[in-house]
């Protein structure tokens, strides 16, 4: 079949039937190496993290992937077009600059019994960040996310030194079925790790410490329509078929709701709530 | 703990029925595969002589099979160039289940020609020593290189299996390849194009066989054009109707109503372009074609059971009446309307194949030719039916651990919420 191979001619025909055929096979195969080159070189610069939140952030539902300005009513729809790193989202640095985020008047925001102290910043995968006067930042699980897990089955937890990077794996948490992996909110590297007994998991020496680096995550006023919304998605999860009843009205939450829904599917419930599809 | 293994592969948000209910749905298929691979290789081994083809009657149940299945699998093309080369975004929700069925038919096309033609072990004959000038060669070198193309925009859909995933490699390729799926895209319909046309070329160009011979542009025969357009007609028919028959069978609503009608529009629009084209070529074959040949058209259609009701069948009942059904908004908005319109359509092209293959070799050519009567051997119709079972497994396995239906779980949410008429503005 090849040209120098059996029965080839330098005629029209064999050159154009040939000449398309060999396009196409060049094509194709220039297109799996094209992919697999770039692999490699994706794998060697440490992107994993980014590739597979991008995955994970595309398979999310349309209604969990909205803007942080949706949450708090200025927008009435808009998906979040930089997968919730608001650092370079441009609309988002608008809207602050017209609307600076206020000191908040009270310590604590207390939400159906769950606290969420306002001296931290919230990511929406449930992780707060607290600065802390050494420069590094605590990183935990905050208090939906808490009882989410409950007492955690296992803990995998990265040793000091590791790199981390927003919406990267921070660590991965086990409870009953679910094994969940828990996303960073900063970029920077593992100083120390704690556990659900010391009250954060990891201690981050943060890349930068500038306000523009903390500014994708939630503050202030935005913690209350996010927990709200967070709630309405934490039952529609556990209204899942086969899952438990529906939360009541007005109620709060227990401290470990995978102990009181032992006929929920955890996993597609922490998978739900974690972000992690 | 099967089930337990069995659902880590599950995608979250959906849900899938229990694994022993799983495998006694994929039972019964897999008993037939076997039956239709045992029937396959006693051709292979023994040779054609199980079936009841002959020198006279060559192509049968088999290529009936291959150029049916092929238009049908047409859609994973045209979907595939209509997102990703005219981005028609509303066709995400399908693509991937498009890439499994076009899968599906060509490789079960490709492994029945496998079986048809022998001799497995000189296939590469065919790309070693090509004649240039046949269109089968041509045919031949894109279904081998198109579903080459198939099985590579499977792979991203297998690696975003939610275990394969947590490998880094399978996860950043997965990621890389979906990036130049278009390339993939622009490939597939090139290829298609031509072998659909190629397939129906390949009876146009029969002088010996007036019924199927047509005059044509250049060296193409109207026949050519007529199966590239039928076959991207009918494309998107086939995923409605798989989309909607998976719907069904699963009790799970999987795509938005509005991505059917749309499917169906597009089926419509083309089909009715289809039987214009087709009506025009049987006017010129009837009044020119046929009669030049020495060959009166009415003369084929009084062998029974091919009657004119065939081509009545085939141009008015599958196919003007579905291109009706399909391009009408009001019957379009009917789950019914536009399933029937769609199954019509299948129909249609299905019936436009049998045609060529088994009506145009049935009919006699020669004066001393007689009517010629073919009835598939069991083992004929065992590979036939191993290639069906093998089908529905694929297709099963693909929907039970592959997202073929992005919008399921949002669909899913929509429906819970549905149930809670009091969530939105609770607190």
């Amino acid at each position: 079949m090849l040209p120098w191979n059996y029965g080839f001619h330098w005629d029209l025909g064999h050159i154009v039937f040939l000449g398309a055929f060999y396009l196409v096979l060049a094509t194709i195969a220039a297109a799996l190496i094209a992919a697999a080159r770039r692999a490699r070189k994706e794998i060697a610069g440490h992107h994993v993290d980014e590739i597979a939140w991008h995955g994970d952030f595309h398979d999310l539902p349309a209604r969990d992937r909205v803007c942080r300005h949706v949450l708090t009513g200025e927008f009435k729809c808009r998906e979040c077009p930089h997968a919730f790193d608001c650092r370079e989202c441009e609309t988002h640095a608008k809207l602050i600059q017209r609307h600076p985020f206020e000191r908040p008047e009270r310590p604590e925001e207390d939400l159906f019994g769950m606290a969420f102290p306002l001296d931290r910043f919230y990511h929406r995968g449930h992780t707060w960040v607290h600065p802390e006067p050494d420069g590094t930042v605590t990183v935990g699980l905050d208090d939906l996310g808490s009882r989410l897990i409950g007492k955690p089955d296992a803990i995998d937890l990265p040793l000091p030194g590791a790199p981390m990077e927003v919406n990267g794996t921070a660590f991965r948490v086990r409870k009953r079925d679910a094994d969940v992996r828990v996303l960073s909110p900063v970029d920077g590297e593992v100083v120390a790790a704690g556990g659900p007994g010391a009250d954060w998991y990891l201690k981050i020496r943060p890349t930068a410490i500038s306000e523009a680096a903390f500014r994708h995550l939630l503050r202030g006023a935005e913690i209350r329509p996010w927990i709200l919304r967070e709630l309405e998605r934490l039952q529609l999860a556990l209204s899942a078929p086969a899952g438990a009843a529906t939360l009541a009205d007005g109620g709060v939450l227990v401290g470990d709701l995978a102990a009181s829904c032992p006929n929920a599917d955890w996993d597609a419930v922490c998978g739900e709530m974690f972000l992690e599809p | 703990m099967a089930n337990q293994v069995d659902k880590q592969f599950i995608a979250r948000g959906v849900s899938r029925c229990s694994a022993p209910r799983f495998l006694l749905w994929i039972a019964p298929w897999a008993a037939l595969l076997v039956f239709g691979l045992y029937a396959a290789a006693l051709c292979l081994i023994k040779g054609l002589n199980q079936t009841n083809m002959d020198n006279r009657f060559a192509f049968g149940l088999w290529i009936f099979l291959d150029l049916t299945v092929i238009a049908l699998g047409a859609g994973a093309f045209f979907t595939g160039f209509l997102l990703y080369i005219l981005k028609v975004d509303e066709l995400r929700s399908v693509i991937n289940s498009a890439v499994v069925i076009g899968l599906v038919c060509y490789s079960g096309a490709v492994c029945v020609l496998a079986v048809d033609v022998g001799q497995p072990l000189r296939a590469w004959f065919t790309f070693w020593y090509p004649n240039v000038h046949s269109m089968l060669t041509e045919v031949t070198f894109c279904i081998s290189c198109y579903l080459t193309v198939l099985a590579i925009e499977y792979v991203p859909i297998v690696l975003r299996n939610r275990k394969l995933r947590l490998v880094p490699s399978f996860l950043v390729f997965e990621f890389e390849l979906h990036k130049l799926i278009y390339v993939l895209a622009g490939v597939g319909t090139f290829l298609s194009f031509f072998h659909q046309g190629s397939l129906g070329g390949l009876y146009g160009v029969l002088r010996g066989r007036p019924f199927a011979f047509r005059e044509g542009l250049a060296v193409w025969p109207s026949t050519f054009f007529l199966f590239i357009l039928s076959a991207t007609a009918v494309g998107p028919s086939f995923i409605l109707l798989t989309t909607w028959l998976a719907q069904k069978i699963s009790r799970k609503r999987l795509v938005r109503p509005e991505v059917l009608q749309l499917l169906g529009r597009i089926s419509g629009t083309l089909l009715a372009v289809y039987v214009l084209a087709k009506s025009i070529d049987t006017l010129v074959w009837i009044n020119r074609t046929s009669p030049e040949t020495g060959f009166p058209a009415w003369q084929y259609y009084s062998w029974k059971p091919f009657g004119s009701w065939i081509l009545v069948a085939e141009i008015g009942v599958c196919g003007l009446l579905p291109a009706l059904m399909l391009l009408a908004p009001k019957l379009r908005r009917h789950t019914g309307w536009l399933v029937t319109g769609a199954f019509l359509a299948c129909l249609g092209v299905a019936l436009n194949r049998f045609v060529l293959t088994v009506q145009t070799l049935a009919l006699p050519t020669l004066s001393f030719d007689r009517f010629l009567r073919y009835t598939p051997s069991w083992q004929e119709t065992g590979t036939f039916l191993a290639v069906v079972a093998y089908g529905v497994l694929v297709y099963s396995f693909s929907f039970r651990y592959f997202q073929l239906f992005p919008q399921e779980r949002d669909l899913k949410l929509d429906a819970l919420e549905a149930e809670e008429p009091e969530l939105v503005g609770r607190y």
